[in-house]
């Protein structure tokens, strides 16, 4: 196995997600997009460590850090479409336009 | 053999990620992706990248895929399985991504000569150590985000108090 397989998996992963976070109208699926393209570029940081420096961790530091930030941001982002389904009692994107006035 | 692991987790990765994309129903999508989140655990296990492997189960697999499961059975009615769950953008989306990848296509091309040299070590240890030496800023300051994070959750799904 060669770096480009690994590299193209992540890609190919990344392009899924991008296109689910584009077109999914539930918040939800928007979210799961995002974590896909995350563990995408997990994927890259850990073939690079692994292919170009294996005597190397910081890309696994890397990778560890950015996981921490994608819990983070999906807590808080759970969190926020559990109050807007409260309010508004929707979870679709297109629905939520209350800065339109 | 690296080979066979290598496609086959490629395979449960790639199926479960269009599954996440795709399928009509969310909680069918939520239940994919923690199949494709420990698919990529597998991928950091074949990279030998083991405290990656450990803390993708314990961090994605056990606490993220778990949360999106809570949250689509919280906020969904039975209705809305028939809904339609892609946008009128789907062509533009689909141009986005090609060009994306038209982009890409060159790097991973030229990335494609390097090869394995050396076995994989135990990480663990000398992560310890960079985490707490060289790289103790930033790891105070995740802990610091999660705090953040942590703070934010509770104040945003606190039930709103009506002034008399």
């Amino acid at each position: 196995m060669t770096l480009a397989h690994y590299l193209a998996l992540s890609a190919a992963l990344f392009l899924i997600g991008l296109f689910g976070a584009l077109t999914r109208r539930n918040i939800i699926g928007i979210l799961m997009g995002i974590e896909l393209m995350f563990n995408a570029a997990n994927i890259n940081l850990a073939a690079f460590n692994r292919f170009l420096h294996p005597e190397g961790i910081v890309g696994s530091a890397v990778a560890l850090f950015v996981i921490a930030v994608a819990a983070a941001e999906i807590v808080v982002g759970l969190a926020l479409v559990l109050a807007i389904y409260r309010s508004q009692n929707t979870v679709y994107a297109e629905d939520i336009s209350l800065l339109k006035g | 053999m690296s080979a066979l692991v290598f496609y086959s987790l490629s395979a449960v990765v790639l199926i479960s990620a269009l599954g996440v994309v795709l399928l009509k129903n969310t909680l069918h999508s939520a239940l994919l992706l923690g199949l494709c989140l420990a698919g990529v655990a597998g991928v950091f296990a074949s990279l030998g990248a083991d405290f990656l492997f450990s803390s993708q189960l314990l961090i994605y697999v056990g606490g993220i895929a778990v949360l999106l499961l809570f949250v689509v059975m919280l906020s969904g009615r039975s209705s809305e399985l028939k809904l339609r769950q892609v946008n009128d953008q789907w062509l533009a989306a689909l141009l986005i991504c090609a060009v994306t990848f038209l982009g890409m296509r060159r790097y991973i091309f030229e990335a494609g000569t390097a090869v394995l040299t050396a076995s994989p070590q135990p990480t663990t240890a000398a992560l310890g150590k960079l985490l707490l030496g060289e790289y103790a800023v930033p790891f105070e300051a995740v802990s610091l985000i999660l705090i953040a994070a942590l703070v934010g959750a509770v104040v945003f799904s606190k039930a709103r108090e009506r002034k008399p």
